[in-house]
């Protein structure tokens, strides 16, 4: 039952919607247990639309929810329906702290590191395409594989070890609104990934500046070298600046490419070509 | 011929990879890092369709799907970069703006088709209270129509671009749009850096 329920975990947000966000999908994933507690066709029918109301977390620690309201289903099968009336507190109140907890792990943390070690594994592998956009060259679809797959791998490997985990720490003590609330030192786990990512930034950073002066060593005059090493650096400034004033990446982006058509296209100056 | 079909062969591919991002798995597989390759690869460009997706990819992690926000579509974006290139012939600095773009025009999308949803749960509560358990094809309709709106947004720009190759004095722009093709990794690593950067100065 654990299992079918784990599966289907991952559709928890496939029927998402404004009015009650994952609702279907949590409906969906906990049906298995619901099936097993209430062989009832009446009582089912009753759980089902008791958790086809408004829910919504974080969808991959969503699983800490399902597990814990399986259990205090199963309970309230076994030691009556009173049971059941703390259940959308709970349910509330967990889905508010795990979506908070997933917010700042994946999406804030991981996700970007999967781009990191991406860069890192292409730069590893001789690939500097995603420095320089002019550059050509035989690159193998292995190599140009191998990056996003790298950290999708270890991005997938941690997210299912979370579902699972979750389901199990959930189902283990299900039934209080603080329930595996502490299955991680996740504060911890936070800092960490926040040191690393931070590393890993800083190492591309200084990749990336080496590679710009060491392919230009040479094949340039120190002024150029200077240009070349300042052009990137007030990119670095605008997106600050931008962002300081509340635009997006989009904006920067827009400007640049709105300056550069209107300099090179329109007016015709000869481009200053930043990449080899 | 074979043109048309590889673009509608990637685009049906971009369909279901882009499930991934909200509805199905979530393994990140739908990310632009990872559609440019392999859509460059389908339509003999994996070298530029790499390039297009890291750069997409850059740019769009500076967006964070939470609390119901529907951010830009960053495998939208790529199978539009790598398709305005492959098929719709435009230089690959220009095909990354028309992708950064198509990821932008395809969120105002997703926010109706989720909007859509919520018309079914009238339905849905129906089905239960008539006795009719089965959840799972309302998952499946609703997946489908993602995947079929995915796939033919991507087609439409793909077409759309090729329609403005056609146009008389494109190559012009090609100039301004290669410089600041080329200033895009920076862009990109700058939101990287100061993300982690301001995330270290946060306590918890």
């Amino acid at each position: 039952m654990l299992f079918k329920m784990f599966l289907r975990s991952f559709f928890i947000q496939a029927g998402w919607n404004y009015e009650r966000f994952q609702s279907l999908g949590f409906a969906f994933a906990l049906q298995p247990a619901l099936e097993k507690a209430w062989p009832d066709r009446e009582k089912l029918k009753a759980a089902l639309l008791r958790h086809l109301q408004i829910f919504n977390t974080q969808p991959y620690m969503a699983s800490f929810v399902i597990g814990n309201i399986a259990r205090m289903e199963e309970r309230a099968a076994e030691a009556g329906e009173d049971q059941l009336k703390h259940m959308p507190g709970v349910k509330q109140a967990l889905a508010s702290s795990f979506a908070s907890i997933g917010d700042r792990i994946f999406w804030g943390r991981l996700k970007p590191m999967t781009v990191q070690i991406c860069l890192l594994v292409w730069s590893a592998c001789g690939f500097y395409g995603w420095l320089f956009t002019g550059m050509d060259g035989a690159v193998s679809f292995g190599v140009l594989l191998a990056g996003p797959l790298a950290g999708i791998a270890a991005y997938s490997v941690f997210s299912v070890y979370i579902r699972w985990k979750g389901l199990k720490a959930g189902y283990a003590c299900g039934g209080s609104a603080n329930c595996a609330l502490d299955a991680a030192n996740w504060p911890r786990l936070i800092r960490l990934l926040s040191a690393a990512g931070f590393a890993m930034s800083l190492a591309i950073a200084l990749l990336a500046f080496g590679l710009l002066a060491g392919f230009n060593c040479g094949s340039c005059r120190p002024v150029d070298m200077l240009l070349k090493l300042g052009l990137p650096l007030a990119v670095l400034a605008l997106h600050r600046v931008m962002r300081a004033f509340g635009r997006s990446v989009f904006f920067s982006a827009g400007l640049i490419l709105a300056a550069s058509v209107l300099l090179f296209s329109l007016l015709g100056l000869q481009p200053f070509e930043l990449y080899l | 011929m074979t043109a048309v079909l590889k673009a509608a062969v990637s685009a049906a591919l971009a369909g279901l990879l882009g499930l991934d991002a909200v509805q199905a798995g979530q393994f990140l597989l739908s990310r632009p890092a990872l559609v440019g390759p392999l859509l460059g690869w389908l339509n003999g460009c994996p070298l530029e369709g790499a390039k297009i997706g890291i750069l997409l990819e850059l740019l769009y992690i500076d967006f964070i799907p939470v609390g119901g926000v529907v951010p830009p579509n960053g495998c939208a974006a790529a199978a539009a970069g790598v398709l305005a290139h492959s098929a719709g012939g435009l230089a690959p600095s220009m095909a990354f703006f028309v992708g950064v773009a198509a990821g932008v025009g395809y969120a105002p999308l997703e926010y109706r088709l989720r909007a859509s949803r919520s018309g079914l749960n009238a339905f849905i509560d129906a089905q239960v209270s008539a006795g009719d358990f089965r959840l799972r094809r309302w998952l499946a309709r609703a997946m489908l129509v993602e995947n079929l709106a995915l796939g033919g947004y991507v087609l439409a720009v793909a077409g759309a671009a090729a329609l403005v190759n056609l146009l008389p004095g494109v190559a012009r722009l090609y100039p301004g749009t290669d410089f600041a093709y080329s200033l895009m990794p920076w862009l990109g690593l700058s939101g990287l850096y100061f993300r982690f950067r301001t995330q270290i100065y946060k306590k918890g």
